[in-house]
């Protein structure tokens, strides 16, 4: 393998310009969008070498490269099912980190005692438990089907994935609007954990919709393209 | 060697890509030389094709990766994980058995007529 870095500033710019080109063709998590690009452009380096130990200038060295990866249109769509799939993990368990954060201030305000007044009671005062092991399920059947598992499971595709997280998302929406709602109809006063139970929940409610826009439309993006399982 | 089309390697990719990784740690480009040199240029495959398989299988865990800064520019280099080699492994058997069944009646001489 020839040189990397023996491109002339024509040739550097045309490089750039792609980089530039794909990197805002490019959908999912900034850090791993980054990385694609960084990657990528040591690689077009590479094949620039490549075409000058063969003959070429610098500049056609830089052409032939660009063509050899193909248009960024055709590599942003080409790594397309790997960020969406890379977004769903990294949104998926954030609900699930975070879930416990919100859940606590409710559980201390509706029913700080669940333990002395048994299961239906704390049923009645926060409606909305019965929605979470819906959530962890589906979250961790999109985890385990889009990580190391894939080796013995079957492989979610990248759609089915932005499918559970949209799934999560408005489950979570729910339970938010509707511990909210029964908060308002209750008579427990006011107090401190009153404003951070509402508080973690408006943020919440926040990033579900954001949440179901972003998903919603990195699906509405993708092909139809199944993927295959690995080895 | 006239290249092949992509769909003829589909489910085989990931196998391919373990093996290259087989001898050491290599940058995505590098992997894709290998592939096009190894088999006399029959393996040329398109770049949109590789890196994002070379993602999906870090994300299997069966190849890991490791940024380095050569030359002021970042390079990723992958590696063979423990389950990459067991997978490798695998495959190898899957293939040998697949290929030898294949050969055994493509190579064969026509059926004789039964009526």
């Amino acid at each position: 393998m020839a040189g990397n870095h023996l491109t002339t500033q024509q040739g550097q710019a045309q490089l750039d310009a792609y980089c530039q080109d794909l990197a805002a063709r490019l959908r999912g998590p900034g850090r791993r969008r980054e990385q694609i690009v960084a990657e990528l452009r040591d690689g077009l380096d590479h094949a620039v070498g490549d075409g000058i130990a063969h003959g070429l200038t610098e500049t056609e060295a830089a052409q032939a490269a660009i063509a050899e990866f193909g248009t960024p249109d055709t590599v942003a769509d080409a790594f397309a099912g790997e960020l969406a799939t890379a977004y769903a993990r990294r949104t998926i368990a954030l609900f699930i980190l975070t879930g416990p954060l919100v859940g606590i201030w409710w559980l201390l305000l509706l029913q700080p005692h669940p333990w002395r007044t048994g299961l239906v009671a704390l049923l009645v005062a926060i409606p909305v438990i019965p929605l979470l092991p819906i959530a962890i399920v589906t979250a961790a059947a999109a985890l385990a089907t889009t990580g190391r598992l894939i080796r013995w499971l079957l492989e979610s595709s990248p759609r089915q994935a932005l499918t559970a997280t949209i799934a999560i998302a408005g489950t979570v929406l729910l339970a938010d609007l509707i511990v909210l709602a029964v908060y308002a109809g209750s008579n427990v006063p006011a107090q401190p954990v009153a404003a951070l139970a509402i508080t973690a929940s408006l943020l919440r409610i926040t990033c579900s919709i954001i949440t179901l826009r972003h998903a919603t439309a990195i699906r509405h993006g993708l092909s139809a393209t199944p993927t295959h399982r690995p080895v | 060697m006239l290249p092949m089309r992509p769909e003829l390697l589909k489910g085989h990719l990931d196998a391919l890509l373990l093996a290259v990784l087989e001898g050491g740690p290599q940058h995505g480009y590098a992997v894709i030389e290998a592939l096009r040199s190894g088999s006399g240029g029959a393996l040329d495959l398109p770049t949109g094709t590789v890196y994002p398989a070379l993602h999906r299988l870090e994300r299997a865990g069966l190849i890991g990766s490791d940024w380095e800064t050569v030359g002021g520019r970042r390079r990723r280099a992958y590696h063979l994980t423990p389950s990459g080699r067991a997978a490798l492994g695998e495959q190898r058997a899957i293939w040998e058995q697949f290929s030898t069944a294949v050969t055994a009646v493509l190579g064969r001489q026509p059926w004789p007529a039964t009526t």
